[in-house]
């Protein structure tokens, strides 16, 4: 679905925030792009959109090139930016002047996400809070049935019962055709709902594993004193949170807060497990 | 799919602004017609009610009004037509709406240059018609002709102004002039995508630096290659070999070329913008 190959890009082109990153992203999964601030994540995202432009290397967005902005690509991607803006109509208005662009769109799904969140649909959406605005760009963009979703920081701005319906709405809206990427620095909202992790670091990808490959691979557990077994831990009330090799098979539950540090700390005691 | 145009979808962009954007755009109209409405109603009223004498001479201000007004009014509305891609959360939602970018653009034009013009000699035209309707109601019985003695005690005959002024209307005269707001719309929707901020002011700013480095340039160069010679003239080149028409042709093409050149311009800016 997706395939980038030595993709180069930068703000400036001295200082390139992408150097030579390649990876391959398939439908029927939902990716969680992590990353620390300025890693790049909201950068790909857009790279993928065709929001930006590469300064080389090839970007193939289900046969197309984003750049391009062609509508036949653009009615199949979602992209639920970070910060966002909504013009002051009501939400009907607005579904009628944006819906008819998506040939897929489906007003009756549209109609129970906006139940399912909870969202006045008679008030202007000007007048809604930001934790609104965002579950109604939320409800539109999956109504919109687009093969690509893209998510900057969705779970910014919600509720705590919010971030419980955005999973279960995520995780409903997977198809076996649809990809879906989320990005966040918020990884507790993705727990039990991404099926792979990306992590961008140093102009690159860090790590890109399934989260059934990490938890084949490494084992996340508490343990009273740190060995030489352990990959990174940090300490906690009743001894250390550790990621260690699974050298025997134990199942454990991937803790992404603490894979997220460990990949950024150790990235060289990690790379070789994975590769 | 055709990815570059698409009659459909060219409606549906156009119904997709005018939903946006069309309760500002009959804002500024009702506030243009306001201001039109004021200009006449000051500069006649002593005429309609009848405490002062008219004469064609209270009619001068219309031309400096439909001029400058009407070129402040179609400035406006193509200086603010892209302004919105400046500001990153409108310009994801804008560039990621599922048209191609010459839908887009021409949507740019429709407004700017057909709608806003169109507009605007209508609105002038109509409240025009509504006083010189009234005017001429009032004063149907002057005379047509007026007798005057003049310095040296001769005694002349003229046309009389106001007669002479209600039978004038010869637009054709004005047809070289026809490209102008065509030009300026141009001018100001190039101004709109290509800075993100103050668009108005740094627009005129740059037209007046243009402007005065292309005179200096028109200058320099006449005053070197003109300078101490003596044209005569020829049966092979008459002096005034450029009859009227032909210059209004040239600067007519001038500024259709120029025109094309700022669309064009236009046009690339907004398939190159980036968030």
């Amino acid at each position: 679905m997706i395939k980038i190959n030595n993709l180069n890009f930068g703000y400036s082109k001295h200082q390139l925030l992408f150097k030579n990153l390649s990876m391959q992203l398939s439908n029927g999964h939902i990716y969680g792009l992590l990353g620390k601030n300025g890693a790049g994540k909201s950068t790909l995202l857009k790279n993928l959109a065709g929001l930006v432009y590469a300064e080389s290397g090839t970007l193939d967005v289900l046969g197309f090139n984003p750049a391009k902005r062609q509508p036949a690509l653009l009615e199949q991607i979602c992209f639920i930016p970070e910060e966002f803006y909504l013009p002051s109509v009501k939400i009907d208005a607005y579904v009628k002047a944006n819906a008819a662009f998506y040939p897929n769109f489906d007003h009756p799904y549209f109609t129970a996400l906006l139940a399912e969140f909870d969202i006045p649909v008679g008030q202007k959406l000007i007048n809604m809070s930001y934790g609104q605005k965002k579950k109604v760009i939320i409800a539109f963009g999956l109504a919109t049935n687009a093969k690509l979703i893209i998510m900057d920081e969705p779970t910014n701005g919600l509720d705590i019962p919010s971030k419980a319906q955005f999973r279960k709405i995520m995780a409903s809206a997977l198809t076996e055709d649809r990809c879906i990427i989320i990005s966040t620095h918020q990884v507790r909202d993705l727990d039990n709902l991404i099926d792979t992790v990306i992590m961008l670091d140093e102009n690159s990808v860090a790590l890109k594993a399934s989260v059934e490959e990490i938890t084949n691979k490494l084992v996340f557990k508490r343990v009273k004193e740190i060995d030489d077994k352990v990959i990174y831990a940090e300490p906690s009330l009743a001894g250390y949170n550790a990621v260690m090799p699974n050298f025997h098979q134990e199942d454990s539950k991937l803790d992404l807060e603490l894979l997220f540090n460990a990949v950024l700390a150790e990235k060289n005691k990690l790379k070789p497990i994975f590769n | 799919m055709n990815n570059t145009f698409n009659i459909q979808r060219f409606g549906l962009l156009l119904k997709r602004q005018w939903l946006e954007f069309g309760k500002i755009y009959l804002i500024s109209l009702l506030v243009a017609l306001g201001v039109i409405i004021t200009f006449y109603g000051l500069a006649l009223w002593k005429n309609i009610v009848g405490t002062h004498a008219f004469s064609e001479r209270d009619l001068h201000f219309r031309e400096p009004l439909f001029l400058i007004f009407g070129f402040i009014f179609i400035s406006i509305i193509a200086s603010n037509y892209f302004a919105h891609l400046g500001q990153k959360p409108k310009a994801i939602i804008d560039l990621l709406i599922p048209a191609s970018t010459f839908e887009k653009f021409l949507t740019g034009i429709f407004f700017t240059s057909i709608l806003a013009i169109a507009s605007f000699v209508i609105l002038f035209y109509l409240t025009d018609l509504a006083f010189v309707s009234k005017l001429r109601s009032l004063y149907h019985s002057v005379s047509s002709v007026t007798t005057y003695t003049d310095a040296s005690g001769k005694e002349v005959k003229s046309i009389d102004n106001i007669m002479y002024f209600f039978s004038k209307n010869s637009p054709n005269l004005f047809k070289p002039l026809y490209a102008v707001p065509f030009f300026v719309t141009s001018i100001f929707l190039v101004g709109s995508i290509y800075f993100n901020k103050f668009h108005y002011i740094k627009t005129a700013i740059s037209v007046m630096i243009f402007s005065g480095i292309w005179s200096l340039i028109i200058f320099k160069s006449g005053e070197f290659l003109f300078e101490g010679k003596v044209l005569i003239e020829s049966e092979e080149m008459p002096l005034n070999n450029v009859s009227r028409s032909d210059g209004e042709i040239l600067g007519v093409l001038l500024l259709v070329v120029l025109t094309a050149i700022f669309w064009s311009i236009t046009y690339v800016r907004l398939k190159e913008k980036e968030v």
